[in-house]
């Protein structure tokens, strides 16, 4: 466990190398926040309730839930795992007596809980710079809960984007697949409009798959909604993550023969 | 004791073959030509525990595959290997501990930390015990010299420093095999020099079994005794380096620099590379090195003079010849 605890120490260090960047990523978490005061006050427009959100309801959905989706950097190592497959640097992975999979969980883990710490410091200053009138739960229980589902959302999104980054075994590029899946998934984890916002049918249909669970749930759950759904939402992420799991365990095995180590 | 074997060993690659220009991409979307090609072929090899082998060939010949299908990056088509006793591209943590990879041209320090926090990481991933960390860090920081630039970022280092933390992150957890696959590659002549000495001081202090390839035949001739060579995937010479050099490698190259307009001709049987009224250099049999700089120096103001070791691309190319292009090996 502690090749991995340094591995998130790590990642999380490496993020401190550049100051001018860490500044400016935290100012820039201010675009996010104009951007839903513009975007949703055109929407309410003189209307106090919009589908069942006050207007400070729906910017803090909106805030809570840019915020959780910022914290998933797994698409990045998806795209490195297909990167360094194709131009042969993947090797330096095999070798070392490790998890592969657990070494990349670890290095996302390290940078989201970079993102927490310097993004978190930054959204609650522009919170109270911009006098918001912050909507958040008051109920420990649904606070621990959506922390639970955060943790088993970020768990499976690593583990969706290993499955697409080693596919690179058998298709050398996999930009398509990424891009296919970003799209998807910045529409179904509801970090465009919130999931009540669709049609009854489509979001029952959603609530079988994990995306529902990851970003909008527990960004439900803190400002005090959805309670009822938790014990499905938990349910569910640990059945997908064990699935993920042996997908990704046997498509491992199945390609890695395939590797051939070859690039620039 | 064996600590390396491979029988037959052969990987076969396979890749497609595309027509030119923008007509024969289009054509390749609906059909392509795959090609095959024997990367390594039938190969044997085995390799005493403490060896220092030296794995020499021309490029494409297929030495790096070799060394990555002994360390399993790469799965071998048929054939056998074992390495320590494990079957390398069964990926086994155990094995895994036990050697390392140095490729030249590739690196697994982070390039925006230091070399020391890529360590700390090496020490938690090979559980290295604090104290045994603490002294193998030391035991290399004082061969190396490198105490100034341990904990500077690794990006700004020069080529030959960072190969030397490279070298310190491959050899920390203590790994019984090493393998180097061009690790003095683009290093200048000091650089490469100090990667040597501290080879053959790893080899001789700590036992470590070492497989290197390189295109310098300077790091063949000072670090290894025993030489394999390769050529096109197959072993066509395994045995003393001494031997080798003896029988195949039969030419020197001499440069001289004349201080004034020299018009000299060796009277030897030597072929010319280059020839200018202040230069001359060609390649000449070993056997006539002495009277042939006998007669330099006698006949010509010099202003300077260098001999050098014939390529091993020539070495490979004689061997293969006189074999007859046959490529059944020659075990000395």
């Amino acid at each position: 466990m502690r090749k991995y605890i340094e591995t998130s120490k790590l990642l999380f260090k490496n993020q401190l190398v550049y100051r001018f960047d860490i500044i400016i990523s935290m100012v820039f978490t201010v675009s996010k926040i104009l951007l839903a005061f513009v975007l949703w006050g055109t929407i309410f427009g003189n209307q106090k309730v919009v589908v069942g959100f006050t207007f400070s309801a729906m910017l803090s959905y909106y805030v809570i839930s840019s915020f959780i989706t910022q914290l998933d950097q797994s698409s990045n190592a998806g795209w490195q795992i297909s990167t360094e497959i194709k131009n042969g640097s993947f090797s330096k992975y095999i070798i070392k007596p490790m998890s592969i999979l657990g070494y990349f969980t670890a290095q996302t883990f390290g940078i989201s809980a970079f993102l927490v710490v310097f993004n978190l410091l930054a959204a609650s200053l522009w919170v109270l710079v911009f006098r918001i009138d912050f909507t958040f739960t008051s109920n420990l229980s649904l606070i621990a809960a959506a922390l639970l589902l955060i943790l088993l959302g970020l768990l499976f999104m690593i583990q969706l984007n290993y499955y697409i980054g080693i596919l690179a075994f058998r298709f050398v590029d996999t930009s398509v697949f990424m891009m296919i899946k970003d799209n998807i998934i910045q529409f179904l984890t509801g970090a465009l409009i919130p999931l009540t916002l669709l049609p009854a049918g489509i979001i029952k249909v959603m609530m079988v798959f994990p995306f529902y669970y990851i970003s909008y749930l527990p960004s439900m759950l803190l400002i005090g909604r959805n309670g009822g759904e938790i014990v499905l939402g938990i349910v569910l992420l640990i059945g997908w993550n064990g699935a993920f799991w042996i997908l990704n365990h046997f498509t491992f095995k199945k390609l890695i023969y395939k590797y051939e180590g070859v690039g620039m | 004791m064996k600590i390396i074997q491979t029988k037959q060993l052969t990987k076969t690659y396979t890749r497609f073959k595309k027509e030119e220009g923008f007509k024969g991409s289009i054509k390749g979307l609906f059909k392509r030509e795959k090609i095959t090609k024997d990367a390594v072929h039938d190969f044997d090899l085995d390799i005493e525990a403490g060896e220092f082998v030296g794995l020499i060939g021309p490029n494409g010949a297929g030495k790096t595959t070799l060394m990555k299908m002994l360390s399993g990056i790469i799965s071998p088509t048929s054939g056998s290997l074992s390495a320590l006793g494990y079957i390398p591209n069964e990926l086994k943590n155990e094995y895994k501990k036990q050697f390392s990879i140095v490729m030249g041209q590739k690196s697994q320090l982070f390039q925006d930390l230091s070399a020391a926090d890529t360590f700390l990481l090496l020490k938690e991933i090979y559980g290295i015990p604090e104290e045994e960390y603490r002294r193998n860090l030391n035991y290399f920081i004082e061969l190396f010299k490198v105490s100034d630039y341990l904990n500077v970022q690794v990006r700004t280092l020069s080529l030959g420093e960072r190969m030397k933390m490279e070298l310190i992150a491959a050899l920390i957890h203590s790994p019984k095999i090493l393998f180097l696959d061009e690790p003095t590659i683009g290093l200048d002549a000091v650089a490469q020099k100090q990667i040597r000495s501290f080879l053959k001081e790893v080899n001789s202090d700590k036992g470590t079994t070492i497989l290197l390839t390189s295109h310098y035949m300077d790091d063949i001739k000072s670090l290894c005794k025993r030489c394999v060579v390769v050529n096109n995937g197959t072993k066509i010479y395994d045995g003393g380096l001494a031997l080798l050099f003896d029988k195949y490698q039969t030419q020197k190259q001499i440069t001289v620099s004349f201080e004034k307009e020299t018009a000299y001709i060796p009277p030897f049987a030597v072929q010319i590379i280059e020839s200018n009224p202040f230069k001359l250099s060609f390649m000449a049999p070993r056997g006539d090195v002495r009277d042939i700089l006998g007669s330099i120096l006698s006949q010509c103001e010099i202003n300077d003079i260098s001999i050098l070791e014939e390529d091993i691309g020539n070495i490979v190319e004689r061997i293969y010849s006189i074999k007859g292009g046959s490529s059944e090996c020659e075990n000395i």
